[in-house]
Formats: structure tokens, sequence, C-alpha cells
């Protein structure tokens, strides 16, 4: 038996939640055949496919160094930990939760500090009256480094923090941080603020492939068998199938659908009997509605999807490309 | 012969010897710094960026150490520490450094100079420069471009404007910083930063009001606020900068200002015309800055007497090395068709000693030298010649 394809998980909390609930949705459960405590698992249905449950900046080590096919992190641990990122894993799709912002937070008595620009004034006349560089707490010390130098900002000193980061200029370790925040709660508790323009990095969990993994025959279909399920879900989440029959039912009509309520209709325009199937974008399907009705339909369905299985397959499609670079 | 086995071969490589003898005979002594240096004191002269090109460990008692990623600061703290500290003294170097340049091999040579305690300024900038002609001369680099500037103008000039602290600073800071300058100075003359100020009615109602008046409303407020996490920084300090905010929105920098910035900014090209130039911008405007440019002539004169043709030499007001150390007289010695890189950089650096620890400043003037670039556009000297 060849090695297996390796699909990295995070292995505890929400993440983890989060994570198996894309999977299942998508079709692909992710099972412990050993046990709950494993950090090994399958996916059903799938031979020779390894579940890894790891913690998600192991993740994003694994996928840089290609232990790992494919892997769920957060976008900050990949821009953090990998060089050059882009060249050595692809982000293949943002998964939509774990979602938060790297920030520059600063104490929200600097009343005179709103703005990048201002923080750069501010440390380089700290340091010509203190003799010593501004310190910035932080895990993100790369993040951090390549955003102030962005900014032209060389007055600062990293001060590394693994817990609690927002305590850091309260007690006096450091005076400003790098850190992420989802609601800012934090944050305003500690006596900080966000500067204007002092989102980093908006993060979320992502679905990452390695470009250094061992990307066989054998594997790349694994790949494109899971990324048809993943798109399939992808696809049918994003629309509600809309139904109906009416005469005055033709071609101009979806026309004017399509362009008004970016509907499509996947399986052609409309029988002679007027029958057609659409695809809508779940905002639009009371506006949709009401358009068919007003245009002579009694009726009109509205269901959702499970899966929409199309030829083409963009997420591999994406990986196949990324590949061959 | 390999130039890469030459770090341990320096006392036999014949291109070696031919480097370092001109050195020596003008009274340099060899300096060989430890390899592994506290890291600290280069992170702390040349900020978090150079942490990316740095090769870093931590010993048991968690010191965080390094290879040296340049042979300054080792050669300066090795000086600073034995029983000649604060006397002139001169020293030479070649070794390897170790730096992460993506691509290129991590550990290189470089060679160079460092020459400390010296009052007679502008007669050891000279000397710099003609060292290092002699090094490039050594291995038949003889057509090399000179570029040569001077800080302290540029910082004379500014102190002599009278402007806005924040103006002052802000414009040392490019210049240091070799960002482009020209396009920082139009941004500035537009005033203001970016966005919506949520303070404006206040800094509005705050302009041109007693300045004393207004720091102790802004510091009292602040201090009934409670506030208590200051992130390092004192109320006034805070409450100063504040008001400096509404000085900057009352009005951009002065046009009179710019214009004399950009005046200075464009001299450039031969010395002697450049030192004439800068004394008529002087007298025009009623600006004190002829110290600085007493120092540049003198200089100039110190190199004609070291018999460098100083209309060889091209001199700019722009001229800066990025690198914010530098105090005074700066140069680069570029081979054709080297791209940026020199064969030769150098300057004065006199604030480096204090910053390394100094009770008292020390004059420091020195230069590197490009050992891969040398040994492979020039022609061995240690081949038959």
């Amino acid at each position: 038996m060849s090695a297996p394809f390796v699909v990295a998980v995070p292995s505890k909390g929400r993440l983890q939640e989060n994570a198996e609930a894309f999977f299942t949705r998508a079709g692909l459960a992710l099972a412990k055949p050993r046990g709950a405590r494993d950090y090994r698992g399958t996916i059903s249905g799938l031979d020779n496919v390894e579940i890894a449950y790891l913690s998600a900046s192991e993740i994003a080590w694994q996928l840089s160094r290609g232990m790992v096919h494919l892997g769920v992190t957060g976008e900050d641990l990949v821009r953090e930990s990998i060089v050059d990122a882009d060249k050595r894993v692809l982000l293949i799709d943002n998964l939509g939760f774990g979602g938060a912002n790297v920030v520059v937070a600063v104490p929200q008595a600097w009343i005179d500090v709103r703005t990048m620009a201002d923080l750069d004034d501010v440390t380089t006349g700290f340091r010509a009256q203190h003799n010593r560089r501004m310190r910035i707490a932080t895990k993100y010390i790369n993040l951090t480094r390549s955003f102030f130098a962005s900014h032209g900002i060389v007055d600062y000193r990293i001060v590394e923090s693994a817990g609690a980061t927002e305590g850091a200029p309260a007690v006096g370790t450091a005076e400003m941080i790098v850190d992420i925040t989802t609601t800012g709660t934090t944050l305003a508790a500690n006596g900080l603020k966000v500067l204007d323009d002092g989102v980093i990095l908006r993060s979320q969990a992502n679905l990452v492939a390695s470009k250094d993994a061992d990307w066989s025959g054998e594997a790349r279909e694994t790949a494109r068998v899971i990324l048809d399920h993943i798109a399939a879900r992808a696809r049918a989440s994003k629309y509600r199938e809309v139904r109906t029959r009416f005469k005055e039912c033709d071609a101009t009509l979806l026309a004017e659908a399509h362009n008004r309520f970016g509907v499509v209709s996947p399986f052609g325009g409309p029988t002679s009997s007027g029958m057609v199937t659409l695809h809508c974008p779940p905002a639009q399907l009371y506006a949709l509605g009401s358009f068919l009705r007003a245009h002579g339909a009694d009726t009109v369905s509205v269901a959702s999807l499970d899966y929409v299985l199309d030829r083409d397959n963009p997420l591999f499609a994406r990986l196949e490309t990324f590949l061959r670079r | 012969m390999t130039l890469t086995a030459a770090p341990r071969a320096t006392g036999t490589a014949a291109w070696a010897d031919a480097l370092l003898l001109p050195f020596a005979q003008a009274g340099y002594v060899k300096a060989e710094p430890a390899i592994l240096q506290p890291a600290e004191p280069f992170l702390d002269l040349s900020g978090e960026d150079i942490r990316k090109s740095l090769y870093l460990t931590t010993d048991a008692s968690g010191e965080e150490l390094c290879l040296r990623p340049d042979l300054t600061i080792p050669v300066a703290r090795d000086y600073l520490a034995s029983d000649r500290c604060g006397q002139p003294a001169g020293f030479s170097y070649l070794g390897p450094v170790f730096r992460y340049r993506g691509g290129r091999p991590s550990e290189f040579l470089q060679a160079g100079i460092e020459s400390f305690g010296r009052q007679d300024r502008a007669a050891a900038d000279a000397e710099m420069l003609a060292l290092a002609l002699q090094a490039t001369g050594a291995f038949g680099l003889s057509e090399v471009e000179i570029r040569t500037g001077d800080v302290a103008l540029f910082n004379a000039l500014i102190k002599a404007l009278n402007l806005y602290p924040v103006w002052r600073r802000r414009l040392l800071k490019d210049f240091n910083r070799k960002i482009n300058l020209a396009q920082d100075i139009e941004r500035i003359t537009l005033s203001t930063g970016p966005g919506h100020n949520e303070y404006e009615g206040v800094l509005a109602a705050l302009a041109g009001s007693d300045r004393k008046a207004a720091l102790a409303l802004v510091t009292d407020l602040m201090s009934i606020a409670g506030t208590t996490n200051v992130g390092g920084r004192t109320v006034s300090e805070i409450a100063d900068r504040f008001l400096e905010q509404s000085t900057l929105k009352s009005g951009a920098l002065p046009p009179d200002a710019l214009g004399l910035i950009k005046r200075f900014m464009a001299i450039e090209g031969d010395p002697g015309d450049a030192i004439a130039q800068l004394r008529t911008l002087a007298a025009d405007a009623k600006l004190d800055i002829t110290a600085a440019i007493d120092q540049l002539e003198t200089r100039v004169g110190f190199m004609a007497a070291r018999g460098i043709d100083t209309a060889r030499t091209r001199f700019s007001t722009s001229f800066g090395r990025g690198l914010d150390y530098y105090t005074g007289f700066e140069f680069e010695l570029h081979n054709k068709g080297n791209g940026v890189e020199p064969l030769v950089a150098g300057g004065r650096y006199d604030g480096l000693m204090t910053q390394l620890g100094a009770p008292a400043p020390i004059p420091a003037v020195g230069f590197s030298v490009w050992v891969e670039a040398l040994t492979r556009l020039g022609r061995n000297p240690g081949s038959a010649s």
C-alpha cells in the first residue's frame, strides 16, 4: 500500500468542531475508528486518506514542510510561520469560520496616535527622548516586522509574548501590542485601541495545500475527489433551487432574471411548456419569486440544495495550477 | 586558489595580504573579534528588521546570541572594553560575516577599517577615502566612481530652518531612511495625515491659544480621566504631541522652507562647485550653516592633500546611506556594471560609541569592503603582475 494522503485538522476547540462540521457538510464524514482520543482518523468511504489531528500552528508548520497534503488552519498562522508562504502553500478556500483580525493596538491614552504614520513619528520621538526603542509584545513576529517595514517604521523592538499579550502595556513589559482579536472587547478591557489603519490581516480558517507534499498521481486523484466534494457543497450553499412553470417564461425573461438577481439556469432555458429550474442566491429569493409571479407564474417552489456537482472543479483547478508552478 | 577557503587562510592568501598591507602600513591594527556575538547591540542599533537576516541562538542562560552580521559593532565593542577606550585607535579587519541573503551564501567575507577617537575629523574622513581607494587600486580597479555626501549638512539646514519639531523629526528620519524624500516633502506640504480626526474640533479650538495653558488643560483632563496605562510615555509627552497636531492643522510646511530644502537637495556635482552653491544658498536665506560647510571644505582640502583628484569625486547633498547611525561624511565606491552594490562603503558615525555604552562621545569613522565584489571584478593581486 502506498503512503496515505494526509489531511491535517485542528485537534481541539471551536476550530476542530467547525472543521469537522465543514467536512461533514461536504459529505466527508471524519471518523476516529480507534476512539475519540486518537490523533489519527479517517474519512468514511475514502480509502488511503488519513486525518491527522494537530494544533493549528503545527498544521501550518507541517504544510510548509510537505508533511501533510491538505490542512485546515488560520491564515494568520500561515502568514506568520511560513517564509514565502505563497510559494510553499496554496490557500485553496476560505472556510467561513475562525475569523479574527491581527491588529496593532496602542494604549487608549495615546490621544495623539490614530494612524501608523502617527506611530512612526511617536516611535522615533520616543527613541530620541528615552534612548531606547518602543517595545511591541506579540507572537506574530514576522507579520509585525513586515507590516511595520511597509509603513517605514524602524524604531521599535519586538518582545516575544506567548500569552496574555494584551496585558503587556499595563504591566510595563511593552508599550504596545500586535495581537489577534475578534470583537475588540479584550483590547478595550485592557485600555487599548486599534489604530485606524492598524489591521495587519483579516484572517480566517482556510483549506490549505502544501507544495512539497508527495503529489503522486494517486495523491492528486484523492485531492480531486475531496475538493470535488467541497466544491459541490460550496456551490450548493451559494444557491437555492427555484422551480416554476408558466407559458410566458422564455429566454428573454431568464436573461432579465439573470441580470437582476444573479440567477443561473443550470439545465438550460425553459421547456416548451415553460418549465424551468433556476439557481438563485438566497438573498434574492423573494425578489425573484415576486418577479416570476408578476410575469405569470402561479406557483414558485424554493428548495435548498445539498450538493451541486459540476463538470468544472474550480478548487482542484487552482491546486493543479499551483502544483505546476 | 579558492576564495571560500580564505577565511581560514587569510594569513597565506596573497590577495588578502595585498588588501591588508596598506592598512597595516597606515598604522591600523588587525582586529579579530569573536564570531559569536550578543544579539542585543545589533538589534538595538539596526532595528528589528535585521532579525530576519541574523543567525540567532539562545544559550542556556537565556542570552540571545548571533553570528556576527558585520564587523563594525564587534570591533567597536572590543575597543570600548579595552584599556585604550577613548584614546585614538585604528583597526583593520578581514573575516567572515553571516547574514541570510535569500539564495546567496550566508557566510561571506568582509574587510574594512575603523578609526576611533580622532578629534581631527576632516583629516580622518579624508584618510578613509584614501585607504579605500588604495584597496580597490590593489585589485586593479582604479576607475571607480566615488560618491560622497554629508548628512551633517542636511541636519544643519533643518536645524537652521527653525521648523516645528514634528517636521524636523520627520525630515531627518526620511533623509536617513532613504525613502523618497522629495515625495514626502510634497506630502507634508499638503499637510496632515489621512482620515478624519475625532478631535478635530478641539484641536481647532486650541490652535493659536496659549501653549502652556493648553498643555495644562490637556494634562489635567487626562489625569481626571484616570489615565494610568500610558505605555511608557508620560502624560505630558502625549499632551505635548497632541497639541502639536493643532499646529499642524493650522498649516503646512512654510513654502519658503520647502523651496530652500528643494534648492539644497538639488546641489550636487564637483565638490568645489557644491561648496560655492551651498555658501550662496546660506547667504541668500540668511541661514547659519557655515560650520557644516566649513567642515566639508576642510575635508575636501585634506582629500586633495592626500593626492585624491577631487574633481573625480561626486558630491551630493542628498546622498545618504540609508542607515541612521551615520552623522557626517558618507561615501561609496562603485564599479561600473556592478549594479547597486558598492565595492566599498563607509562614513562617520560619531553617535555609535555612546549608543554602545561609552560614557562620553568618541568620534568614529570607517568603511567596509565588499570582498566578494572586489575579488570577482578586480584582478587578483596574488597572481603574477
